[in-house]
């Protein structure tokens, strides 16, 4: 019995080619199309996954309050809080705390050696975490100050071996440290990626030794900057835990954040949320987008359906020519269920092959999507077990909704009526077929419309004056090993590259556009005001021509100069920033003395607002203080052309200023255009889907109007017979699938404005939807649809009557 | 084999209710082979399928070798219809996609017999039919003589105790036509219970008894005495 199913399944296939290429094509594309989105949903999913006890492993997420309003989240907190927390609650069973610290270099061989992404760690590091320690004791790695553990591949780079425990390695400008561990290169689903991992006794050695004994991390509840995860005790409630935090940051709290009027709000966030879930400040590694995630899903989800309504569609629209074939097994002895198996079969035919085909279509695609994506999908992909797994379940999921109301409707037809001799016309299922049409043309006006809204927003972000001048300007990183002669050095390099005559002007700063200020400052009032009125500002420290090279445009006051012998105490707001204070016109602010930590500052100019990151983020308070020797980022505004021996002097001069010193440089523009990649590259993958999906509902309305035509053949031949045009027949052609169009551009406008004014709001600078956002997909879809549809429907309005009619 | 009693069968549509049989009363005996016979739209098809289960009397009852098959549900009547029954259209009805040999097998596939009796089975009807050379072959490549004697073998392949033919001849030349009437008086002879549909008083020559159906009710019944004789 199955072998005569497949037989005829098969058969039919072969016979009705056009209509299995289309079927087939539709579904190995959109199943392509499904498999590569859910791997890469897969990977952001699987982030922080690979950890034995991920579900009692939490990071300590702060909330600063000031007079009850939320100011900041943050992904770290106070410093003390993982010991105090462990000491005070039983169920916690061990803490991690971990420090971002500043890159280093290391000496080896002569050669210098620049080392990024240096953190500080607790000795419970391996153990709460599941990160594989290569080489040394997992009780004792991160112990001793002085010790640290490093990558595989880092250990390589420097030693040229692995066998690297007990070795001494020299850091630039610093002390020693012996290695205690290597451990595996993390992987990349994962957000602490060091590549160099120092043990937390240094560092509180090094605060020791810098404030000459008289502070201690542990008992610092004052002072932020330190990450602090928890590992919980098995069958632990977190939210019970959660709630025993308030009265211990209550009793630590220091007396100036009571008068502050301020407080910090500590709770638990699973270790697996944080990539899709957390962007806060101090981030110690780039997190991911949960939205842009779910919004990659929901295309995946369109496109399948999409491949599903074609077989649907197209397999009940032959319906006619089947009925005779149910007739005969039905006189002959078949049952209903054996012929709604048979139809089963046959839709699994269909799938499968489909999916034969889309496996190669996926690796041949894999290259491309990952280069249009920024994902990292291999081949080993298809070594994985949930890979086939998801595959299985997509086959099966795929067999049963094309499969299912074929095999009904099919299998419902009477002998009785198909066997008559004459062709039954089934009126059957034109009304869902017609609903499932709307539904891919709702679908792919959906789709291109949030193509264009991300475009359109991308584009806006990427011409949209910044309020600040970025243009042909060169950046310097600073330089990470120093002495005590810096602050010479530092003003006679800035000097000697005004020499050069590329060089218009050269500035220094903590932060440059298109970074995160992580320079917070909370307890910021006027002199006059209150403690409890103090807020949280974020403070950008610069040199006298920063103002003035970044073109800030003053809305009151002066911007710094050395011509004031005062300056070194004055700073400059920005509007967010005097508004905060409590000033609406920026003219009052003029004058006005600030308390910045027991320290007043004049507000000697007020700036408007500018766009310091990307325009998905607000203006924030600033204050822009004045620190002539700021240590920070060198800017130069170059006027030339000849940009590469601009470089190369400025390099001359960086060796001579800053030997030991890696030479780094980028140009701001690109930097900061560098923040929209992300957003760029949604954009490519929205598009391409996109353009995928439509293809494949294209092919599905192709076979669908060369069916529904060629059933209007006779039709056709005798209007044409008593004299009807052919433009007469292309309009009773076009009338029925115009009117869908028109049902499918009705219910798209509602669903697609209300998701991409849901995602425009998460930018804080954003284009408001226009008419032609609807108009635009609506015209294209028109017109493919058109061409579409128009294949079949000319060669039958052109075709001669006399054929047609003798056919019958 | 038949008891049909007081058997009334109405189509109805949206707007019209059409009465295609009438009070129709009807036996039919073991062994025997009934003709009916009139004009257009007098419910001939109507009755035949309703003989072979294919549809259901609206009222009445109607009894196949003592089961009641008035008011049995769909899958009951094909398990009824199952093995006893054979069908042969006007329009031949063989599945396009399907050689002879397998259009043949279709029955059988569905009694779930095996493969080598399936084949053994499949190839002594077509023999019979003399359509054996052709087994491959698919229907299109066949004449229209050579498609109705593949329907004939599918119909009696299960060897059933009735064979139900709509029309038979109708689309066949004169010559053809008797073949596949000596085909089925054949059958007929080694106790093959017929009912055949036909509009040719030729054909109908061959059967024992002739049912002249008017409006939906039996008006006549002729009985062919020279046949008669011969049995
Ligand atoms: N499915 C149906 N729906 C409505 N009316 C029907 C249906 N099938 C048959 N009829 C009507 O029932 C009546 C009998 O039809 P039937 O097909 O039995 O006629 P027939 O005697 O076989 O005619 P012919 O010799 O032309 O084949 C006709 O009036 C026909 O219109
Ligand atoms: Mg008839």
């Amino acid at each position: 019995m199955f072998k005569n199913y497949l037989k005829i399944a098969w058969r039919n296939l072969i016979k009705n080619s056009a209509y299995s290429v289309i079927n087939i094509g539709g579904l190995a594309i959109g199943i392509t199309a499904c498999l590569l989105i859910l791997q890469y949903v897969a990977f952001e999913t699987s982030y922080e996954d690979f950890h034995t006890n991920k579900d009692r492993v939490f990071r300590v997420k702060q909330e600063r309050y000031n007079a009850g309003k939320l100011e900041t989240e943050w992904a770290g907190g106070a410093f003390a809080v993982g010991n105090s927390f462990k000491e005070a609650i039983p169920e916690i069973e061990e803490f991690v705390k971990v420090v971002q610290t500043q890159d280093i270099i290391v000496d080896v061989n002569d050669e210098t050696l620049k080392i990024d992404q240096v953190f500080f760690a607790t000795n419970s590091f391996f153990n709460v975490f599941s990160y594989p320690l290569l080489a040394g004791d997992l009780n004792s790695v991160l112990k001793e100050p002085g010790t640290a553990a490093i990558s595989e591949s880092i250990a390589v780079k420097i030693f040229g071996t692995k066998e690297v425990i007990g070795k001494m390695l020299p850091i630039s400008g610093g002390k020693d440290y012996r290695i205690t561990g290597v451990y595996e290169d993390m992987p990349l689903n994962t957000q602490l990626k060091p590549n160099f991992l120092a043990s937390y006794a240094t560092f509180v050695e090094q605060v020791k030794t810098n404030s000459n004994g008289e502070q201690t991390p542990d008992d610092a509840w004052d002072w932020d900057g330190c990450l602090t995860y928890l590992m919980l005790k098995e069958g632990t409630d977190a939210s019970a835990v959660e709630a025993k935090f308030a009265p211990i940051v209550k009793e630590n709290e220091s007396d100036f954040t009571k008068q502050s009027n301020s407080s910090a709000k500590y709770s638990l966030m699973p270790i697996t949320d944080i990539h899709l879930y957390s962007n806060f400040m101090m981030e110690p590694g780039a997190t991911g987008d949960g939205k842009t995630v779910y919004l990659l899903f929901g295309i995946a989800f369109f496109i399948i359906i999409i491949a599903w309504v074609n077989y649907i569609n197209l397999a009940t629209a032959r319906a006619i020519g089947r009925a005779k074939e149910v007739g005969v097994r039905k006189t002959v002895g078949s049952n209903r269920n054996q012929l709604i198996g048979q139809f089963f079969l046959e839709s699994a035919l269909f799938n499968a092959l489909a999916l034969v085909l889309a496996l190669g279509l996926m690796a041949i695609l894999i290259p491309a999507f990952n280069q249009l994506s920024g994902q990292e999908l291999s081949y080993a992909l298809f070594s994985k077990s949930t890979f086939w797994i998801g595959l299985t379940a997509l086959l099966l999921i795929g067999v049963f909704l094309s499969g299912a109301y074929p095999a009904i409707v099919l299998s419902r037809f009477k002998p009785v009526e198909v066997l008559k001799g004459k062709m039954a016309n089934t009126q059957q299922g034109t009304l869902l077929r017609k609903s499932l049409v709307v539904f891919q043309f709702a679908a792919s006006l959906f789709l291109l419309i949030g193509t264009l809204t991300v475009y359109k927003q991308i584009q806006f972000m990427r011409q949209q004056s910044l309020g600040l001048d970025i243009d042909k300007t060169l950046v310097v990183v600073p330089p990470i090993v120093t002495d005590s002669t810096y602050l010479s050095q530092m003003l006679a390099f800035k000097e000697n590259l005004l020499k050069i005559p590329s060089i218009k002007s050269v500035a220094a700063a903590t932060t440059i556009p298109g970074q995160p200020v992580n320079w917070n400052a909370g307890g910021i009032k006027l002199v006059s005001q209150g403690q409890e009125l103090a807020k949280q500002y974020r403070v950008i420290g610069v040199d006298y021509d920063y103002v003035d090279q970044f073109g800030l445009k003053l809305i009151a006051g002066r911007a710094f100069s050395d011509e004031f012998g005062a300056d070194p105490e004055a700073v400059i707001l920005n509007r967010a920033g005097i508004l905060q204070l409590g000033f609406n016109d920026p003219e009052e602010a003029i004058g006005k003395r600030i308390d910045f930590w027991g320290n007043q500052y004049t507000i000697i100019g007020v700036s408007e607002n500018f766009n310091q990151e990307s325009l998905r983020l607000p203006y924030e308070p600033l204050v822009i203080r004045l620190i002539p020797d700021v240590r920070g980022f060198f800017t130069m505004k170059l006027n030339s052309s000849d940009i590469g021996s601009t470089i190369a002097q400025v390099e001359t001069q960086w060796n001579s200023f800053f030997p030991g010193n890696t030479y780094e440089y980028f140009f701001l523009d690109d930097h900061f255009n560098d923040q929209y990649l992300a957003d760029q590259r949604f954009g490519k993958v929205f598009g391409f889907f996109t353009g995928l999906a439509i293809l494949v509902a294209c092919l599905g309305l192709f076979g669908l109007a060369s069916f529904t035509t060629l059933q209007r053949t006779k039709e056709i031949g005798i209007r044409k017979v008593l004299g009807a045009s052919v433009l007469g027949i292309l309009k009773l052609l076009y009338r029925e699938f115009a009117f869908l169009l028109m049902v499918a551009f009705l219910i798209s406008i509602p669903v697609s404005w209300f998701t991409a004014s849901n995602w425009l709001q998460g930018y804080a600078f954003r284009i408001d939807i226009h008419w032609s956002f609807f108009m635009l997909p609506f015209v294209v879809i028109v017109l493919i649809a058109l061409v579409t549809v128009s294949f079949q429907s000319i060669k039958a309005s052109l075709a001669n009557p006399v054929k047609s009619l003798r056919a019958e | 084999m038949i008891r049909i009693k007081e058997l009334k069968k109405s189509f109805k549509t949206e707007e019209v209710e059409t009465l295609a049989l009438n009070k129709v009363n009807l036996h039919v005996e073991d062994g025997e082979f009934v003709g009916i016979m009139g004009p257009s739209g007098c419910g001939k098809s109507t009755l035949l399928n309703i003989i072979g289960m294919l549809d259901n009397p609206t009222e009445g009852s109607y009894n196949f070798a003592g089961n009641e098959v008035a008011g049995l549900k769909e899958s009951q009547r094909t398990q009824l219809r199952k093995g006893n029954l054979g069908f042969v259209f006007q329009s031949f009805n063989l599945i396009d996609e399907l050689t002879v040999f397998e259009n043949v097998e279709l029955p059988l596939i569905y009694l779930k017999e095996n493969k080598a009796s399936r084949r053994e089975k499949v190839m002594k009807v077509l023999e019979r039919m003399k359509i054996a050379h052709r087994e491959k072959h698919f229907p299109h490549q066949l004449s229209g003589g050579q498609q109705q004697r593949v329907a004939i073998a599918r119909a009696v392949v299960t060897n059933p105790k009735l064979i139900l033919a709509d029309e038979p001849t109708g689309n066949l030349d004169s010559k053809n036509g008797l073949e596949v009437m000596n085909l089925l008086t054949e059958l007929n002879q080694e106790g093959t219970t017929i009912v055949m549909v036909t509009h040719s008083d030729h054909d109908s020559h061959f059967a024992h008894r002739v049912v002249n159906l008017f409006d939906g009710q039996i008006v006549t019944e002729s009985h062919n005495r020279a046949l008669e004789a011969r049995v």
